[in-house]
């Protein structure tokens, strides 16, 4: 399943990354990496985009970006 | 001379640290071919330093990567301060192992030790330093603690080389994050302090689902109201009389003995053109004050979140929130801190949209005309243009998405840091940082103009003369037939608007000059109220003031520059006909 999936305040492990190769590639480089631990910390208000939490910061990312993150 | 490359992430205080080792040897420009700022500054007369942008990694493809890589590989490099914050290090150290394949001695600056150590962590520095192979020096830039330290470290040259070995090029994220757990969990100690406690409570309230956008509209309330009733009106008003007591006054007795054209040029043309403006600098820096604050605190990083809905049916991102919040006060600093936005197209279509944000020179002109036309309903009908602006800088986005700017939308992805009390000092640094560019558009730009529009409003072919015969009114003449459709076309008003090329308040100046001192009685003599209304939207609408339009010019090109200048007046002119001619109709 997506991080997309998970409710606000669980936690998962990433598992493996689809999507565009530049969101890929910046997502790895800040850490999301297979095996990383990754909460879904907040939701904006309507919704999107949502903020998760990973090695000790937060990120805000839009939910069409962040259904490529995929956890297990 | 020895010559170091300041690098770290975003938001780890690298431009607190580049301040205080520089102090105020500073110089800025740009990267040959991008619009990507080159801050450089000098340590102690020896040292040179070179601030590279707050990036995250050297190969995702952003200019500010590409910049900064060439610049590392240019061989011009002795050293690397790599500024990481010490409270959120594994991600920062990525970064750091990125900087290790150039082969180039880092020195390992830890920011924000006192956060980290609120955080409960504890580093066993001596064991990083041999594990990483680099110096490393643990600083806390806002209280100014070890960068003595640091300068010394830098002036004592023979740095550590860090990454002996170059494997570091062949390994990929995954692997280089799973070393930098290696290396982290030998040499932190953590104990079970909840960290960022406060950050989360807060966050839980302002992105709450009931409460975000009322306080998000709070928040901005209380910003226009320090900018325009509390502190800088109030201190633009006592600026005005200032100047008219001290400087006017005082240059006019200087030259009563000099011939009166000489007097004219100084007092009307020069001290006229450029005062008119700096009375705004009250204004504008109460503005850039409110924002330089939330975006130190960390708020604006949540604004541009719960905005980014909103700006994507724009075709922009939350991110582009900000410089338009900056156009409400001056479009000029506004554009240029578009510059952070990621894409080129995000900050050409942001900088095209940015005029449609009301900035504050239009003020005047709409306080003028609201009081004589309007009485009793100015708020109304002053808060009517801005909206007008934002609804039409909606619209103007969806169709440029459709159409000049159509591509795929770029990956938002910002971070959110934890919430802190900005320090007084960078506050005020950064609030200067954005007034300066207007301040010193108003020292040359504006004051070449001051001095043309003076000689055309002064002069016609055959010498000196008064401002109904001159230059400008002949000018004003040729293109009246233009304004007629809108209600307001007469030769007064058609200079008015030029002369507003140079700096919209000096509309309210001109036309005091063309119609006599007692504007607000004169005035109806000149418009009915739908024709005022008319000529405010065309006033919030038209070609943007030369300042901008050499921003313009010097970020994007002349291309850009020509078309933002053509699209303004094509809207201006379509807009202010609709509301003149339809509303002439209804009121038959």
């Amino acid at each position: 399943m997506s991080i997309c999936d998970l409710k606000v305040g669980e936690s998962a492990t990433i598992d493996f990354l689809s999507g565009e190769e530049k969101l890929i590639k910046r997502l790895l480089s800040l850490g999301c990496t297979q095996g990383t631990e990754i909460l879904l910390k907040n939701t904006a208000p309507l919704g999107d985009p949502i903020v998760v939490n990973l090695r000790g910061f937060s990120l805000a990312i839009r939910k069409k970006d962040a259904k490529g993150i995929f956890v297990k | 001379m020895i010559i170091a490359a300041l690098l770290g992430n975003p938001n780890v205080g690298k431009t607190t640290i580049f301040n205080s080792l520089t102090g105020s040897n500073q110089y800025v420009g740009n990267w040959a071919g991008v619009t990507v700022e080159k801050k450089e500054g000098f340590i102690k007369g020896n040292i040179k330093l070179v601030d590279l942008p707050g990036i995250y990694a050297m190969d995702t493809y952003s200019n500010e990567e590409k910049v900064s890589k060439k610049f590392l590989e240019s061989g011009e490099v002795d050293v690397i301060v790599n500024i990481v914050d010490a409270s959120n290090l594994a991600r920062n150290l990525y970064l750091t192992f990125q900087l290790m394949q150039f082969n180039i001695p880092i020195v390992l600056v830890l920011n924000m030790a006192d956060v980290a150590k609120n955080n409960g962590l504890i580093f066993d520095i001596d064991k990083l330093s041999k594990l990483l192979n680099v110096s490393i020096i643990e600083v806390v830039a806002s209280k100014k603690n070890g960068i003595d330290k640091l300068i010394e470290i830098l002036q004592k040259g023979n740095f550590l080389k860090g990454a002996i070995d170059n494997d570091y090029h062949s390994l990929n994220e995954a692997e280089v994050y799973l070393k930098i757990e290696g290396i982290l969990g030998k040499v932190l100690k953590k104990s079970d302090v909840r960290i960022n406690f406060i950050t989360e409570k807060i966050d839980n309230l302002v992105l709450n689902k009931y409460l975000s956008y009322p306080i998000f509209l709070f928040i901005i309330f209380l910003i226009f109201n320090f900018t325009f009733s509390w502190v800088g009106k109030p201190l633009s008003t006592l600026f005005t009389y200032g100047m008219n007591i001290f400087i006017f006054k005082g240059a006019e007795n200087l030259l009563k003995s000099s011939s009166p054209w000489f007097s004219s040029l100084i007092v009307k043309g020069m001290l006229g053109g450029v005062g008119s403006v700096i009375v705004f600098l009250p204004i504008i820096l109460s503005l850039f004050l409110g924002v330089s604050f939330l975006e130190d605190s960390g708020y604006m990083a949540r604004a541009a979140l719960i905005m980014d809905k909103f700006m994507r049916k724009m075709g922009l991102s939350g991110k582009a929130f900000i410089p338009m919040m900056v156009g409400f006060g001056c479009s000029v600093p506004a554009v240029m801190s578009a510059r952070t936005l990621e894409s080129e197209k995000d900050r050409k279509l942001t900088a095209l949209l940015i005029p449609l944000m009301s900035c504050n020179a239009r003020l005047p002109v709409y306080a003028l005309f609201a009081s004589a036309f309007f009485p009793g309903y100015e708020s109304y009908i002053i808060l009517s243009l801005y909206a007008l602006g934002i609804v039409l800088a909606f619209i103007i986005g969806i169709i440029f998405k459709g159409t000049l700017f159509k591509k795929q939308e770029e990956p938002f992805l910002i971070e959110l840091p934890p919430y802190k009390l900005p320090g007084f000092k960078n506050l005020l640094l950064h609030t200067w940082d954005k007034g300066k560019g207007f301040l010193k558009k108003a020292g040359t730009i504006i004051f070449s103009v001051s001095v043309i529009v003076w000689f055309l409003s002064n002069f016609n072919f055959s010498g000196m003369t008064d401002i109904n015969s001159s230059l400008l009114a002949s000018l004003g003449k040729l293109i009246t037939p233009f304004f007629i459709p809108l209600g307001f076309g007469n030769w007064q008003n058609s200079v008015s608007l030029i002369s507003g090329l140079m700096a919209k308040e000096v509309i309210v100046g001109t036309m005091g000059v063309i119609y006599g001192s007692n504007l607000a009685s004169v005035l109806p003599n000149f418009f009915n109220p739908l024709a005022a209304y008319s000529f405010l939207v065309f006033v919030l609408l038209y070609t943007p003031c030369i300042s901008l339009i050499a921003t313009m010019k010097k970020e994007y090109g002349n291309k850009m520059a020509i078309f933002s200048v053509a699209y303004q007046l094509v809207l201006a002119w379509i807009v202010s006909f609709l509301i003149y001619d339809i509303g002439t109709l209804f009121m038959r």
